[in-house]
């Protein structure tokens, strides 16, 4: 099961502008609400017609503006699960699932095994709105792939649950692509749920796709500033490339000078103005004093403080040359260091994971 | 706290007077209607007779082809009207309720002048074919259906709105046209919406007057349905004011007798939600 898509449209304030393909896996649509996700989805499904573009499933165009291709929603065979999940509320669990299937034998054989698969043979009789959140998304799932679908469009299918319910779902998801090769589309502006779900992650802001990468990538290297804000790095500094290796790049920042490693196919020129970004989880808090011999590291003075329970959030203002900083830390080591009884500490930038952006 | 108690008793007593003077008011003609007909006495002899009999029938048959008409040109045309957009909606939806708004009056004046003999097209009809409209038993489905079918479109209109559309964008992703997914998923859940508009607007065709009076006139047996009947009675025909009141009481229960059947069956052949 292949997608390739390719479309543009007019869309209220922006025009949207956007291609991606997918091929048995999961390939997440993450962003604010209003970025182009959903919109995407809808033109898949063909209930939202692109003004030029070339939408191919499994290598058979179902639009296509050139050659005035444009199948109708009921002819492109795509599952597609809506926030709200949409269950027909007059029609029990089972003539739900059935509703897409031509009757006879084989539709109650199919209902049956779909039944089955997602743990819903109990309530085959039962209306929607008498089940609980978790039932009624398998039940919105089953009828997806009622059809034989192999391309599923979800679109932030798990928003109305709560997270002990998530993670079932979650688990079901990947055991069903698994299971049938699924190809899935899921749309997201949930980062955990972006991070735990995708094989791949495409980033959308104002009807763009700002980066379409595998997941690590997204969120190691991000392309630009805008999506490393999007994805989460708390530390974004403007900064002025200065000497350069074959290894790292030195950057300067607020002051202080950075070496950053070097994984940029066109490395910025001295005196280019780039964004550093570095994510939060990954800067060290450490004892003592900073050296000239080590590089990277400054101090600064804990200025204000967030406990999450598992995680610590703490920022960070420099006491000499350096930017301000977020970092987090997990609970065990926030102890073992003793976080709470001292307020500055020497802060250590990992070379590794310091990410150099160009700026646009 | 002892004044809050004071102005709680003082409004608790206030909405029961209220809600009884308005009862009563409701009430106490239908009251009277009947106290006057038992006094009378002549209700079950005006029954047996012809013209009461032709004017109930006329009326009870005529209504019904109006909400038939109304529910096959109306309901594509209130579903429309609930998810399509497009420019001039606003003013195509005026247009659909003014004749709520308008005295029935005026309606049949308006029908005279689009249809009667002299009318927009009912001169060039008259002329070419030598067929016409006003006063004839299509005049009074005409002008039955103009008054009374807004009031099944707006009400169906509100059952459509009231449907996630989502639902019916899921259903085309499952295969199914739009026709099936209209019966299928449409219709069953908008069926309380369909259901009470087409009570209230066989019961506004049912006391159809004015709009009937002017475009088709009073001929018994042919135009005269029973609120004309009972206007003519009241008028001073041989029946009299008893007359009027008898007939009264006639559609009346004829009228609720059909709601109460046609509720039962509407509501025993719908599946539970």
């Amino acid at each position: 099961m292949s997608l390739a898509f390719s479309a543009a449209r007019r869309l209220g304030p922006f025009s949207y502008e956007a291609s991606l393909e997918a091929n048995e896996e999961i390939v997440v649509l993450f962003g604010h609400s209003g970025a182009g996700k959903s919109v995407t989805l809808q033109m898949i499904a063909g209930l939202l017609r692109p003004e030029s573009g070339r939408i191919v499933i499994d290598g058979a165009p179902v639009f296509d503006s050139t050659a005035r291709v444009d199948l109708a929603p009921q002819k492109r065979n795509v599952g597609y699960v809506v926030q709200d999940l949409a269950l027909f509320p007059h029609m029990t669990v089972a003539e739900n699932i059935a509703f897409g299937l031509p009757g006879g034998p084989e539709q109650r054989a199919r209902v049956s095994g779909l039944l089955e698969l997602l743990q819903l043979r109990d309530l085959k009789r039962r209306r929607p709105l008498s089940l609980s959140g978790g039932q009624q998304q398998r039940v919105a799932l089953a009828r997806a792939l009622a059809r034989d679908t192999r391309l599923l469009l979800l679109d932030e299918p798990f928003s109305a649950l709560d997270e002990s319910l998530r993670a079932g779902l979650r688990r079901e998801l990947l055991r069903l692509r698994k299971e049938f090769g699924l190809t899935i589309l899921f749309v997201t502006h949930d980062l955990r749920e972006a991070h735990l779900l995708a094989d791949r992650l495409a980033v959308f802001d104002a009807g763009r796709i700002l980066q379409f990468e595998d997941r690590e990538t997204v969120f190691r290297k991000p392309l630009s500033r805008r999506v490393a804000e999007l994805t989460g790095v708390a530390n974004i500094f403007a900064a002025t490339a200065r000497a350069r290796t074959s290894q790292s790049i030195e950057v300067e920042v607020a002051g202080l000078r950075l070496a950053c490693a070097l994984p940029l196919a066109s490395p910025p020129p001295p005196n280019q103005v780039v964004d550093v970004a570095i994510r939060s989880e990954r800067v060290n808090l450490r004892r003592g004093r900073s050296s000239e011999s080590e590089p990277n590291l400054f101090e600064a003075a804990i200025v204000e403080e967030f406990a999450y329970g598992a995680t610590h959030t703490l920022r960070l203002e420099p006491v000499g040359p350096g930017p301000a900083i977020e970092v987090e830390i997990a609970a065990r080591p926030y102890e073992v260091l003793g976080v709470s009884s001292q307020r500055q500490w020497l802060v250590e930038l990992p070379s590794e994971h310091l990410h150099v952006m160009p700026q646009r | 706290m002892k004044r809050g108690v004071l102005i709680e008793r003082g409004a608790a007593t206030t909405l029961v007077v209220l809600t009884v003077a308005f009862a009563l008011f409701f009430v106490l003609p239908f009251a009277g209607l009947i106290d006057r007909a038992i006094r009378d006495g002549n209700t079950i002899d005006l029954w047996r007779t012809q013209q009461v009999r032709d004017a109930l029938f006329l009326s009870f048959w005529t209504s019904t082809i109006s909400v038939v008409l109304a529910i096959v040109f109306g309901t594509p045309v209130a579903y429309l009207l609930a998810r399509a957009r497009f420019p001039g909606k606003a003013i195509v939806d005026a247009i659909i309720d003014l004749p709520i708004v308008l005295p029935p009056t005026v309606a049949g004046v308006a029908l005279l002048t689009a249809f009667g003999r002299r009318g927009l097209i009912g001169q060039p009809i008259d002329n070419w074919t030598g067929f016409t409209f006003g006063f004839s038993t299509l005049a009074v489905v005409m002008a039955q259906t103009l008054v009374s079918a807004p009031f099944y479109v707006r009400a169906a209109k509100g059952g459509f709105e009231a449907i996630n559309p989502q639902l019916e964008r899921v259903a085309y992703t499952l295969g199914a046209s739009r026709i099936r997914t209209f019966f299928r998923i449409v219709a069953p859940q908008a069926r309380p919406s369909l259901i009470a508009g087409i009570i209230l607007s066989w019961s506004r065709a049912m006391g159809e007057l004015g709009a009937t009076l002017i475009f088709a006139g009073n001929i018994e047996g042919k135009t005269q349905t029973m609120p004309l009947a009972i206007i003519q009675a009241f008028e001073g025909s041989s029946l009299g004011l008893a007359g009027a009141v008898a007939l009264s009481l006639i559609l009346l229960l004829v009228a609720l007798v059909a709601l109460v059947i046609f509720r039962t069956i509407a509501n025993r052949s719908a599946t539970p939600i």
